[in-house]
C-alpha cells in the first residue's frame, strides 16, 4: 500500500476518533447541564443525531486505523445499521410525542423555541443559548390544540398564534430585545396618541386602546391588555360567543425597531408600530404611523 | 493501542445506549416550574386561577350549584366534584334583575338528578342550556330569537318531554310583554303559544298537564286575583272565575301556580306584597272541579302548610 495514503488514513482515523470523543463528552456534558440547570437541546432530536454521528465516527475510526477482516467488517456495519435504525426509530417516536416549533429570525440572531406535549396540550416557551441549547422560560397559560402559526413581526418580536382546547384564539409573543436601553417600560402608555394606516386607526389613551378597523370600533381597557417583554402587547376580548367566559386574543401591537417613545422629553413618540390581527389565517401585519395626540380628534 | 481504542469505542457505545435509555425516560416536557424554583411564582401567575373550594347552594340532597369564581358550576356529590356550566354568569342575570347575583333567579333553572336546565339571554336571543346526563354534555336551544330585557322568567318540565318557559319583559310603567313557550321533545324545540292578550305584569304561571296551563297577573297593589287559563295547550286563553268569599275580598289577591290534587285542581291565593291579614302569610286555598275555569274557596292555609 502507498505509504502516504496509509498515513492519510491514520490521520483521518485519529481525527474521527477525536471527533467521536468530543461528541461523546458533549453528550455527557449535556446530561449534566440538563439535570443541573434544566438545559435542553433546542430540538430534542439533536440528541439522537449526535448519537448517530458518534457511532458513524467510531466505525470510521476502526476502519481507518486497523485492518479489519471482511467478516468483522460485516459484523461492525450490521451493528451500525441496527443501532442507527433504532435511534432513528426513537427519534420519530419522540417527534410524535413532542411537537417542536422552531423558527429563526431573519437576521439569524434569535430563535423561537416552543415544545408542545401533543398528548396533554401543554406547551413551553424556551429561551435559547448559543443556538442549540434552550431552557424552558414559561408554560403557556392555555392548553394548546392543533397548529401554531409563527410570524416574526420584527427581528426581535415573534407572534405565535394558536388555539386552546375550546378553540379560542390566543397569541403568545416572544420578545428578544427592548426599545429603551434596557429600562422597563409599559408599551400602552409609551404609544399614547393616535396611530394610523390606510384602513385602521389605533388610539391609546388613559382609558385603554381603541382600534377602529374600517369603521368597526373596539375598545380594550387596560385590564384586557397583556404585555410581553417590553415591546409588545396583546389585546384580549372576553368572547361571549364561546359561552365559556373565555378570553380570546384579538390583536398584537409590537413596537418597531425605529420606534422611540421619547418618554423623557415632552415630544411625541416617533417611528412606527405594528398591528397584527390574531387569526389562524395567513395575513400580513399592518404598519402604523404616529398621527398626533389622542385628543386631537374625537373618537369615532 | 488497538485495545485502548476498541475499549474506548466499546465504552462509548455502551454509554450512549444507557444515555439514550435515560433520555427516553426523561419527562415528556419540562416546564419551568418543575425544576426552577425561582421562576415558580412567575409561572403560577400565568396559569388560570385555581378554584377556591366552592360552597354549594343545595337544591336537593347532594345536588347543588355555586356562582363563585364568577361562573356557574354544579355538583352532584355534595361539592366533591364540580361541573362548570358553559354559560356566562352575566347572561343568567340579564334583563330586569336587581339581586346580588349570589343565587340563581328562582324558577329560572331546573337542577335534578335527570335534568339540569338554565334559562339565559345571549345577545339578542333567549336561550336554554340543558344537560340530561349530569353535565357530561350540554345542549343549547333558542327559546326566543328576539330579545327584550326580560323580567319574569320561569322554566319547568312536567315530564321528560313536555316543558314550558314563561318570560316577560320590556316593562313600561305597569305594562309589559309576556310569552309562553312549550316544548314536546324535551327542550330541543320551543313553540310560542297564542298570546293571552293581557299586558299586566305577570306574577306566576305554569302548566298542570300538556293542555292545561295558567298565567297569574298583577303584582302591584292587586285587589283580586287575575288568573287566566288555557285548556288547549296554549291555543286560547281565557280569564278564570275565582269566587272569593266576602270575608276575603281584597285579602287573597295573587294567585300562585295551580296544581293537581286528587281529582281536582287547587291553587293557593296569597295576600300580595301588602297583605296583613293574620300576619300576611296566610293563603287561601281554592279548588276547581272544571279543570281550572272556576274556583271555589276551600280553606285557609298557614304558611308551613302551603309548601307543595
Amino acid at each position: 500500500m502507498n505509504p502516504t495514503i496509509n498515513q492519510k488514513k491514520k490521520i483521518g482515523g485519529w481525527l474521527f476518533f477525536l471527533f467521536s470523543i468530543m461528541l461523546f463528552c458533549a453528550q455527557m456534558g449535556y446530561f449534566f447541564l440538563q439535570s443541573r440547570y434544566n438545559v435542553e437541546y433546542t430540538d430534542n432530536r439533536i440528541f439522537y443525531l449526535i448519537n448517530i454521528l458518534i457511532l458513524i465516527s467510531l466505525v470510521l475510526t476502526i476502519f481507518l486505523l486497523f485492518t479489519v477482516t471482511k467478516k468483522w467488517k460485516m459484523i461492525i456495519v450490521s451493528i451500525l445499521v441496527v443501532l442507527t435504525l433504532l435511534l432513528v426509530g426513537l427519534m420519530i417516536n419522540h417527534s410524535k410525542r413532542i411537537n417542536h416549533i422552531i423558527s429563526i429570525s431573519s437576521d439569524f440572531k434569535n430563535v423561537l423555541v416552543i415544545k408542545e406535549n401533543r398528548a396533554t396540550g401543554q406547551a413551553s416557551y424556551y429561551r435559547t443559548y448559543y443556538g442549540i441549547f434552550a431552557r424552558p422560560k414559561e408554560m403557556f397559560p392555555y392548553r394548546t390544540i392543533g397548529e401554531f402559526k409563527v410570524k416574526w413581526l420584527e427581528k426581535d418580536i415573534v407572534a405565535v398564534t394558536y388555539k386552546d382546547s375550546i378553540h379560542s384564539i390566543h397569541q403568545y409573543i416572544g420578545t428578544y430585545g427592548d426599545r429603551n436601553e434596557g429600562s422597563y417600560s409599559y408599551v400602552g402608555p409609551s404609544i399614547h396618541g393616535q396611530w394610523q394606516t390606510e384602513s385602521v386607526r389605533l388610539i391609546s389613551d388613559s382609558e385603554g386602546i381603541t382600534i377602529d378597523n374600517n369603521g368597526e370600533v373596539e375598545i380594550y381597557d387596560w385590564k384586557n391588555i397583556v404585555q410581553f417583554g417590553t415591546i409588545a402587547v396583546v389585546l384580549m376580548k372576553n368572547n361571549e360567543a364561546t359561552l365559556m367566559n373565555n378570553n380570546e386574543a384579538e390583536w398584537t401591537i409590537a413596537l418597531n425597531e425605529n420606534f422611540n417613545s421619547n418618554s423623557n422629553a415632552a415630544i411625541p413618540p416617533s417611528g412606527e408600530i405594528t398591528l397584527y390581527k390574531a387569526t389562524m389565517d395567513i395575513i400580513e401585519p399592518l404598519t402604523l404611523v404616529y398621527e398626533g395626540e389622542a385628543d386631537a380628534q374625537p373618537k369615532q | 493501542m488497538k485495545k485502548t481504542i476498541l475499549g474506548a469505542a466499546f465504552i462509548i457505545i455502551i454509554s450512549i445506549t444507557i444515555a439514550t435509555f435515560f433520555f427516553e425516560q426523561h419527562p415528556e416536557l419540562t416546564g419551568p416550574e418543575l425544576n426552577q424554583r425561582n421562576e415558580k411564582l412567575d409561572t403560577q401567575e400565568v396559569k388560570p386561577p385555581q378554584p377556591i373550594p366552592l360552597q354549594p347552594i343545595y337544591i336537593e340532597d347532594s345536588i347543588g350549584y355555586s356562582l363563585q369564581n364568577n361562573q356557574l358550576q354544579i355538583t352532584y356529590n355534595k361539592g366533591m366534584d364540580w361541573i362548570v356550566v358553559p354559560v356566562d354568569k352575566v347572561q343568567l342575570f340579564a334583563g330586569e334583575y336587581n339581586g346580588n347575583e349570589q343565587e340563581l333567579i328562582e324558577k329560572s333553572y331546573i337542577l335534578t338528578q335527570n335534568r339540569a336546565t338554565f334559562l339565559f339571554s345571549e345577545g339578542d336571543r333567549i336561550k336554554l342550556i340543558y344537560s340530561l346526563n349530569q353535565g357530561k354534555t350540554w345542549e343549547h336551544t333558542v327559546v326566543r330569537e328576539e330579545y327584550l330585557p326580560i323580567r319574569f322568567r320561569k322554566v319547568a318540565f312536567l315530564n321528560e318531554s313536555f316543558g314550558y318557559v314563561i318570560i316577560s319583559g320590556d316593562r313600561t310603567m305597569s305594562q309589559e310583554w309576556n310569552a309562553v313557550y312549550l316544548t314536546k321533545d324535551g327542550g330541543k324545540q320551543w313553540k310560542e303559544t297564542t298570546h293571552s292578550n293581557v299586558t299586566r305584569l305577570i306574577y306566576d304561571g305554569g302548566f298542570v298537564d300538556e293542555n292545561t296551563g295558567f298565567l297569574s297577573f298583577g303584582i302591584l297593589n292587586p285587589v283580586e286575583p287575575d288568573l287566566h287559563v288555557t285548556q288547549d295547550g296554549g291555543n286560547s286563553w281565557s280569564p278564570t272565575v275565582v269566587t272569593i268569599p266576602e270575608k276575603y275580598h281584597q285579602i287573597f289577591v295573587m294567585a300562585e301556580t295551580p296544581f293537581k290534587e286528587e281529582e281536582h285542581l287547587a291553587v293557593h291565593i296569597n295576600q300580595g306584597p301588602n297583605g296583613d291579614y293574620q300576619g300576611g302569610k296566610v293563603k287561601g286555598k281554592f279548588i276547581s272541579n272544571d279543570n281550572g275555569k272556576t274556583w271555589e274557596f276551600s280553606m285557609e292555609v298557614l304558611p308551613n302548610e302551603s309548601d307543595y
